[in-house]
């Protein structure tokens, strides 16, 4: 291992960034799920910067009490703070906590990456805004009983106007959808707007992200026995629903929807298609026409045939080198190798390590400030 | 089949439900008026000079109305009710028969000048029929488009022409044929009753129409031209579909819009043919060239209607954009005639005017000048069409928007207001509706009136100024889809709720019967055929008595053969008061039987004459043999216990049980008899039995009463004053358990009651 970090170093010589750490990390038995995710956020500058930054802040207040957050930032601070450029780092604390807070991460099965991710954003958020409400209320007592007053007011399910409190977790990966459905009959559109952290694209042999992008908001007819009930027309109409993007979030997560339920199987396949992902992505399917630019990180990387087994590595761009993180092993790879993960034309190919959530982040500082 | 459910995912023909379901709708005009807006216009003119023109209209109440036309005035000559939803268009077929479709997926058939009786049901289409065309030259040939695709075309003659029938069904209808007009059903033709032949309208039909089939997706317009050789058809799928009507055949597609094809119309040699679309485009073609030949922007959102000139040099148009345009297709100038306040959904012209229907429940009549357009234009105020689609359309006009040639309409057909929005009320007898207009109205939808009308205040300040706690099973549901309120019944659901005939006012019944909302509202709405009924079968029974007992013992008469006409329940069909139904303004009846499709009458237009089979079975069951579906638990179940420190305490045997309507005043009654009844405290032989023959102790306690002031204990007054309190809070004697529990109790488990005696006295 450690000849593995030194022969990074010397890869990389006198071009090995200023203060960057390159650190492998231990896997306790089927974490890969977890040390791949953990990598690509590392690597998420912005996202690194701002909870390198609130774990500073919050250690001035002391009493911190254990949580994923606490946990995150911890082993954060402490990749960062690595004396040597690179190394192995066991995350023992983090992947503890993980399985003390969700039962589902507990055992030793193979974890899904993206059901991971998801669930440490939204943990993060959680802690976040219970940190924020406990501030809010202490120095006026009288402000929650007023609130829980008003409580059942608005009774709106809709994330974007329920809460406003936006955290620095959702500054880096909020984007706005926009459901909008026009009813054929009257021709009103009804929006509505739903928050999220990651898009989910469903994904088609020999395709790229620009096609799912556009399958995903492409037009869908509710008609025959799903008509949509049209509050102008008082009635059942049919109706057209396309998804478009409202709000791009700063830092893209898309997520191929590479394991599917076949009902035939009664179980999960993987899908192994070729999605092309591109190093430079265009997004165009926004509400307004405005075509926003992004730049691809990181690629978390499913490796095997089947979605029970397998293993996950992550590919990060760094300061303009592209590195391969296996758990321990982090090796330099040549940019042109980050097409081998695109998957493969045919159903059983020997290559089986297929780009699995991919992260990008928008060019240019025009979404910085928001 | 109809489609009557609003909640989820409601039925399609294809999925049969698995009860029938009985609908009624209410109104609070008169007759004269529509009530929702108008989908379709037709206009037929009078072939003897001085004679009457007559429009038709089509609208989303569900009904056609016929307006004989003078020079400055309209006048409703007849109301078409059978269809039970929207009525989408409407066509001239043969020398008199209206043709309509529907959203309830049929095609109906009227004798146009008729007083309104349906004369049949074709049942074909799967889904809404949104379209019509028919051939002017050719006029049997009617084709109808609808939602998922499909395209029928229908030689009237043949679909209306009686069917020969196989041998059972002969008899069948010998049978019928005896009792002649008893046994028809209410859309039974004027066609087939006259020439003395009793087949039901819209039972088996020998009749299959030209299926014009490739469509991919839903259609929303249809064209043919005079001679019924070309049929155009146009949807979702943006195309224009070009077909042979004869054969069903496909003859091109034509490509260029960009969204929904909403108006189509073909010239009467059938070689051009006009498009409007949701792309806000006109469009131009020419189907010898199979080539788009002009496309026209003039409006500004889509377009939904067109009518040309007889000569098809010009085009008037009308959509969203609640604009009325007149573009020469030629040189492409167009002009704004009128604005209106609502979309324009179908023109029709009619000499030199020109009928406007837009979504409101009213039609318009503008001058149009179709034989001389010329004449409009000369007035000024055009300008060219472009031909690139709004927004950059709109660009291109240079400058503001036209100004509208005309102000004001030559004459309206006055609607009502469409109910737009709806309220049940917690006594679910009320029902809060506010209408296009503002205006919001209580209505009582057992008796089917307006019992309260507000005039234009706020809707929901109104609702909660009415909220009642009270809780009561749901026992009906309403829609708005037809402007005014459906109100839908399900069996056995609809037989959950029941109040005590005290709390209804109900004179010379027991205050403690309870009354069945559902059993007492059906009474109500059929109070009307059964009377007609029975003077029938009484009249008829002294004629043939032999028909009467073939009739009632025929095997398809199902669950009520049994029925016992007048079998003892003479005084059970009394129709109370709260449930006596207006005549003014009567319901209309919409159910669907058990053979047949689903029809739609007001309820005094019940004549008796209707089968039974035209009802659900249940609602009859109900009716006649007062038989109402097993109850589910109708009981509350709870416990009582004295309060904390309460020195009053009495025997209960753990869980009691009692209906959910029970009020509290009768726990109170309970409590009180059991304290008396019950030997005090301190007496331990307490037995707790209700028995009579207890009265000993009734005595002791009454003259126990007189010393109460003196310091005698409490429990020795003849009335102890109780209070029952839940979750520490006095509770209303007038509160039902089931009121107690949503409102008070607010938990799945049982309830649990206090009592005590009442304090600060």
């Amino acid at each position: 291992m450690g000849a593995a970090g030194s022969k990074l170093e010397k890869a990389l010589g006198d071009q090995f960034p200023e203060g960057e750490r390159y650190f492998g990390l231990e896997n306790f038995g089927n974490t890969c799920y977890c040390n791949s995710v953990l990598q690509a956020l590392y690597f998420c500058a912005p996202f690194r910067e701002q909870l390198l930054e609130y774990y500073a802040n919050s250690k001035n207040t002391g009493d911190a009490e254990e949580n994923l957050l606490t946990c995150l930032a911890d082993l954060f601070t402490q990749i960062s703070s690595q004396k040597k450029k690179t190394g192995v780092i066991a995350p023992k604390r983090f992947v503890q906590r993980l399985k003390k807070q969700n039962e589902l991460f507990r055992s030793y099965m193979h974890q899904d990456a993206h059901e991971f991710l998801n669930f440490l954003l939204n943990e993060l958020v959680d802690i976040l805004e219970k940190e924020a409400q406990a501030v809010k209320s202490e120095p006026e007592t009288s402000s929650p009983p007023e609130k829980t007053a008003n409580g059942p007011k608005h009774a709106q399910a809709n994330g974007v106007s329920k809460e406003p409190l936006v955290t620095w977790v959702h500054k880096n990966f909020q984007g706005i959808l926009t459901n909008e459905t026009r009813c054929l009959q009257c021709e009103t559109v009804t929006a509505r707007d739903e928050t999220f952290f990651d898009l989910s694209l469903d994904i088609e042999q020999n395709s790229s992200i620009t096609s799912c992008l556009k399958n995903f908001s492409s037009t869908e007819t509710l008609n025959a026995e799903d008509k949509f009930f049209c509050d102008k027309c008082c009635s059942l109409q049919e109706a057209q629903k396309r998804m478009k993007i409202k709000k791009p979030p700063h830092i893209l997560v898309i997520h191929l929807k590479r394991f599917k339920y076949i009902e035939q199987l009664g179980r999960y396949k993987k899908l192994s298609y070729r999605v092309v992902f591109p190093l430079e992505l265009k997004l165009s399917n926004t509400v307004e026409d405005a075509d926003i630019e992004y730049s691809l990180f990181a690629v978390v990387v499913h490796v095997g045939s089947g979605p029970n087994h397998g293993h996950y590595v992550s590919l990060v761009k760094s300061h303009n080198h592209w590195l391969f993180f296996d758990d321990e092993n982090v090796e330099m790879i040549d940019e042109s190798a980050v097409q081998t993960f695109f998957g493969s034309t045919q159903e059983y190919s020997s290559n089986t390590d297929h780009g699995y959530i991919l992260f990008y982040e928008s060019i240019g500082a025009s979404n910085n400030k928001s | 089949m109809h489609r009557v459910g609003s909640a989820g995912n409601t039925t399609n023909s294809v999925r049969p439900r698995k009860e029938k379901r009985l609908a009624y709708v209410l109104s609070d005009a008169d007759d004269t008026k529509h009530c929702a807006g108008i989908n379709c216009l037709k206009v037929l003119k009078s072939t003897v000079s001085n004679g009457c023109d007559y429009l038709f209209t089509g609208s989303r109440d569900g009904t056609l109305k016929r307006w004989a036309l003078s020079e400055d005035s309209a006048s409703c000559s007849a109301t078409y009710e059978s269809h039970v939803d929207w009525v989408n268009d409407v066509v001239l077929a043969g020398d008199s028969t209206l043709v309509s479709c529907s959203s309830d997926t049929t095609l109906k058939t009227w004798n146009c000048l008729s007083d309104g009786t349906c004369t049949k049901t074709l049942r074909q289409h799967s889904d809404y029929v949104t379209c019509l065309a028919s051939a002017e030259k050719n006029s049997n040939i009617v084709a109808s488009g609808g939602l998922g695709g499909e395209v029928f075309i229908w030689d009237m003659e043949a679909a209306l022409t009686p069917v020969s029938k196989s041998g059972e069904a002969m008899e069948e209808d010998c049978l019928n044929g005896v009792n002649g007009s008893t046994n028809s059903l209410p859309m039974t033709s004027l066609r087939t009753i006259s020439s003395s032949n009793s087949i039901s309208a819209h039972t088996t039909q020998g009749y299959v129409p030209v299926g014009a089939k490739g469509h991919k997706e839903s259609v929303y317009a249809l064209a043919m031209n005079d001679s019924g050789t070309r049929l155009v058809s146009g949807g979702t799928e943006k195309v224009v579909r070009v077909w042979d009507p004869r054969t069903g055949s496909k003859a091109m597609k034509l490509r260029g819009h960009t969204d929904n094809i909403r108006a189509l119309l073909l010239d009467s040699t059938g070689r051009y043919c006009l498009s409007g679309s949701s792309d806000s485009m006109i469009r131009l073609w020419d189907l010898g060239m199979q080539r788009c030949l002009h496309s026209y922007a003039v409006h500004t959102d889509s377009v939904w209607a067109l009518a040309s000139t007889p000569t098809f040099s010009h085009v008037y148009s009308g959509g969203r954009d609640l604009s009325l345009y007149l573009t020469d297709l030629a040189t492409r100038e167009s002009l704004l005639l009128c604005t209106k306040e609502h979309p324009i959904s179908q023109l029709a012209l009619h000499d030199d005017s020109i009928w406007v229907a837009t979504t409101d429940s009213s039609v318009d009549r503008w001058p149009a000048e179709a034989h001389n357009p010329q004449k409009v234009f000369q007035r000024g105020g055009s300008f060219l069409a472009g031909n690139l689609s709004f927004p950059r359309a709109r660009v291109s006009l240079e400058g503001s928007i036209p100004v509208p040639v005309y102000k004001e309409p030559t004459l309206t057909i006055p609607g009502t207001s469409a109910l737009v929005q709806h309220e049940i009320l917690n006594n679910r007898r009320h029902v809060l509706t506010k209408d296009t207009a503002g205006s919001v109205k209580l209505w009582e939808i057992t008796r089917g009136i307006v019992i309260e009308d507000y005039g234009k205040v706020s809707f929901e300040e109104k609702k909660e100024q009415l909220f009642e706690m009270v809780s009561i099973p749901t026992w009906f549901t309403v829609d708005t889809r037809l402007g005014s309120l459906s109100v839908h019944l399900d069996t056995p659901q609809c037989f959950s709720a029941e109040m005590y005939s005290a709390d209804l006012n109900i004179v010379g019944k027991a205050e403690d019967d309870k009354v069945n909302l559902a059993h007492e509202t059906l009474k109500g709405l059929l109070a009307h055929w059964l009377a007609k009924r029975r003077q029938r079968l009484g009249s008829q029974a002294s004629a043939n008595g032999d028909v009467l007992s073939g009739k009632d013992i025929a095997p398809r008469s199902l669950a009520h053969s049994r029925v016992e006409v007048d079998g003892g329940a003479e005084n059970d069909s009394m129709v109370y008061p709260p449930f006596k139904f207006s005549t003014v303004s009567p319901p209309s009846m919409v159910t669907e039987g058990y053979q047949g499709g689903p029809w739609r009458k007001k309820i005094t237009d019940l004549d008796g004459s209707e089968d039974e089979k035209d009802f659900p079975w249940w609602c009859l069951d109900c009716v006649l043999n007062n038989r109402l579906p097993p109850k589910e638990n109708s009981k509350c179940s709870f416990y009582l216990h004295p309060c904390e420190g309460s020195a009053v305490q009495i025997l209960t045997q753990g869980k009691l049980s009692a209906p959910r309507i029970l009020r509290i005043h009768k726990v109170v009654n309970y409590v009180a008899e059991k304290m008396v009844l019950d030997k005090p405290l301190d007496n331990v032989n307490t037995d707790g039995t209700f028995a009579p023959g207890l009265g000993g102790h009734v005595q002791h306690s009454v003259v126990g009463d007189g010393s109460f002031r003196s310091g005698a204990k409490p429990w020795q007054k003849l009335k102890p004053s109780i209070e029952i309190l839940c979750n520490n809070q006095v509770l209303s004697p007038d509160m039902s358990l089931a009121t107690v529990r949503a409102y008070i109790w607010k938990k799945p488990e049982d309830l649990i009651l206090n009592y005590r005696l009442a304090q600060g006295r």
